[in-house]
């Protein structure tokens, strides 16, 4: 079914070889989720996640041609480009830039990683954007190859002194949809909340959230944080969604054992 | 908190029968709480399906208890402000064989002479409701007065507005004993601290021996699990609720219209089908007596699709997302267990409703209400005591 490739972020250390020859994806997809906009992004085939939509992508770097549609595109911002080609203890690494402020090339910024801490600086190379009506930029930053596969992110130092006052002007994410697969808003739940709800199961029988295709893979640590916060209950109290098979969507007629 | 509360009657549950006696207590001005040791709907009541079915109900008394409650429904889609999604979509009962098309053909001449509307279909009429179904399927019965319901909006509306009219809700609250003196209910102990009330209804569902046993009654109810399969949601596909003859023959114990399968008797297989609101379909169920475990089994889940394969084939492209059990509160006829306790005054039973909780919730809340206020009922609910066990 699959062709070449590794599956997810097993691909990293393909990714790193290919990497000295020409610019490649590095996939770090984790989450087996119904999402497959990688899949389409790619015009080479490189990226595959099959007919199991919740499958985690598989990924050839040999078919990747390196343009970087696919870091555009992940929802889950996953995917990012590295080149090595120039061998000179630094690896260029390109990343989807989705905050308010549009990054200069040639300025000097920090590098974080995954949990956002401060990696190491580096310096901006290139930014342009991808993708149609609601593009992506997509940065490009100099770091030091030992930090190449590490870097999810960049950070300002400049920004990050006036914090506060940067915080304040963030517009309101509270209707944002929580639960994507039932569409519930942040601020919906946060009006459900207001019930006096004890735990994660009670919050989804009064708002659906974690009802849908995923059964609450996205939204469920969110939702337990907004809620203890709102029943000032720990988070292990607040429990969790109870846990019913099917783990995964499954057709009816396999459960009911046709062509089983 | 107060470390004394009080209330002018407490309600034990809060599921969907005791939200509709909080409710229509309330409607009348009483002081209300209602207890509940978890959360609101979080057992039978939030793991069901939202069947308003008049005509799997058992000719008599039932029956003219359900028929009885199915216009209140109209009335608090009007009342509450939360959406319960009720449908007046009518119910289809299908018959797999020509034994269980007489039992069904006679069945609806009984129903009919207690007033409740019935056709008996063939085949053939059946294309009008529902365009395909399979081979097996000969002809059913069709109820247009049947109904569906979102089981957890009905609950959590009806709290909900009660709440809005005065009445307490204390989550997370259990009840540890109930204090009689002089034949008469006093107080109430939870580990919330103590409640004075000189009232309590037990609308405690599967609770409802436990909460027994704290004035040494009997109460004669035990889990009985139903397993549920939900499928994504998809275009509107049914218009009526579809049960399958045996889903009736299992629940009212009809013996010919019981599964003939050992392993899907053994399970209490019957078929059930609704689309919610939402556009999910709801494909049942199971009565087993298993204690309460309310885990979902594979078994089940075969067994349950399995058989909704042989009712709607077409059912086979859907993805089944979830499934879910719930323990309903069986009586030993299966009917409700309503009505006051001999010797001990201030106590009411409103439990045991055996899987029609849903369904008979509002006409419950309705006529527990006038028990407590008014010492009498508009519906005699004679049938349902206690004592006719004994």
């Amino acid at each position: 079914m699959h062709s070449g490739g590794t599956e997810g972020r097993e691909s990293w250390r393909d990714s790193w070889e290919a990497a000295r020859e020409g610019t490649v994806a590095v996939v770090d997809c984790r989450q087996e989720i119904p999402c497959n906009p990688c899949e389409e992004a790619c015009p080479t085939g490189a990226i595959r996640v099959g007919p199991d939509i919740c499958a985690v992508p598989r990924f050839d770097p040999r078919a990747c041609n390196g343009c970087g549609r696919c870091v555009a595109l992940c929802p889950g911002m996953a995917v990012f480009l590295l080149d090595r080609r120039e061998d000179d203890g630094f690896a260029r690494v390109t990343l989807p830039y989705e905050m308010g402020r549009r990054p200069v090339e040639g300025e000097e910024v920090q590098v974080v990683d995954g949990e956002g801490k401060a990696l190491t600086g580096g310096k901006i190379l290139k930014v342009r954007a991808v993708g149609g009506k609601a593009p992506t930029l997509l940065v490009t930053v100099k770091v030091p190859e030992e930090a190449a596969l590490k870097v999810r992110g960049l950070r300002y130092r400049l920004i990050e002194r006036d914090a506060f006052r940067e915080a304040d002007e963030v517009p309101s994410f509270s209707g944002y949809p929580i639960c994507r697969c039932e569409d519930v808003s942040m601020e919906r739940v946060k009006d459900i909340l207001q019930a006096g709800l004890r735990s994660l199961t009670a919050l989804r029988r009064a708002s659906r959230v974690g009802l849908g295709y995923c059964p609450g893979m996205f939204c469920q640590s969110s939702l337990r944080e907004e809620l203890a916060r709102a029943a000032g209950r720990g988070e292990k109290e607040v429990g969790a969604f109870k846990v019913r098979p099917p783990v995964r969507p499954v057709k009816l007629g396999l459960l009911g054992g046709e062509n089983a | 908190m107060p470390e004394v509360m009080s209330s002018e009657v407490v309600v034990i549950g809060g599921g969907v029968i005791g939200a509709a006696v909080a409710y229509y207590l309330c409607r009348e001005g009483a002081e209300v709480m209602i207890v509940e040791e978890d959360d609101l709907a979080s057992g039978a009541s939030g793991a069901c399906d939202g069947f308003v079915s008049l005509q799997t109900k058992t000719p008599g008394p039932h029956l003219r208890l359900a028929m009885g409650g199915a216009q209140f429904f109209h009335e608090l889609a009007e009342d509450l402000e939360v959406d319960i999604e009720y449908r007046g979509c009518g119910g289809l009962l299908l018959a797999t064989t020509q034994e269980q098309m007489k039992e069904l053909r006679a069945r609806a001449k009984t129903l009919k002479a207690e007033g409740l509307e019935v056709e008996v279909l063939t085949a053939s009429d059946l294309k009008e409701l529902l365009p395909e179904v399979g081979k097996e399927v000969k002809g059913g019965s069709y109820c247009p007065q049947d109904a569906q319901v979102n089981p957890i909006s009905l609950t959590l509306g009806l709290a909900r507005k009660a709440q809005e009219m005065g009445a307490t809700i204390l989550r997370g609250c259990k009840v540890e004993n109930i204090v009689v003196t002089n034949n008469r209910v006093r107080e109430i102990h939870t580990t919330e601290g103590n409640i004075h009330s000189r009232r309590v209804v037990c609308a405690a569902g599967v609770g409802s021996n436990q909460i027994g046993k704290m004035i040494i009654v009997d109460v004669p109810v035990l889990p009985q699990r139903g397993q549920i399969l939900v499928t994504e949601s998809s275009e509107p596909v049914l218009k009526t609720l579809v049960a399958g003859a045996e889903y009736l023959g299992t629940k009212a114990n009809i013996e010919g219209l019981l599964p003939a399968d050992a392993e899907a008797a053994k399970l209490g297989l019957g078929f059930t089908a609704e689309q919610t609101a939402a556009g999910n379909l709801l494909l049942g169920s199971t009565r087993e007596f298993v204690g309460f475990d309310d885990q979902t089994t594979p078994e089940a889940m075969n067994a349950i699709a399995r058989n909704a394969l042989r009712y709607l084939p077409w059912v086979k492209d859907l993805d089944v997302i979830r499934s879910f059990a719930g323990l309903r509160p069986c009586s030993p006829d299966g009917l409700p267990i309503l009505g006051t306790i001999k010797g001990i005054r201030g106590f009411y039973l409103a439990t045991g409703h055996s899987g029609d909780g849903i369904c008979l919730a509002p006409i419950t809340g309705k006529l527990i209400s006038e028990l407590v206020l008014d010492g009498e009922t508009s519906l005699d609910i004679a049938p349902f005591s206690l004592y006719r066990f004994k």
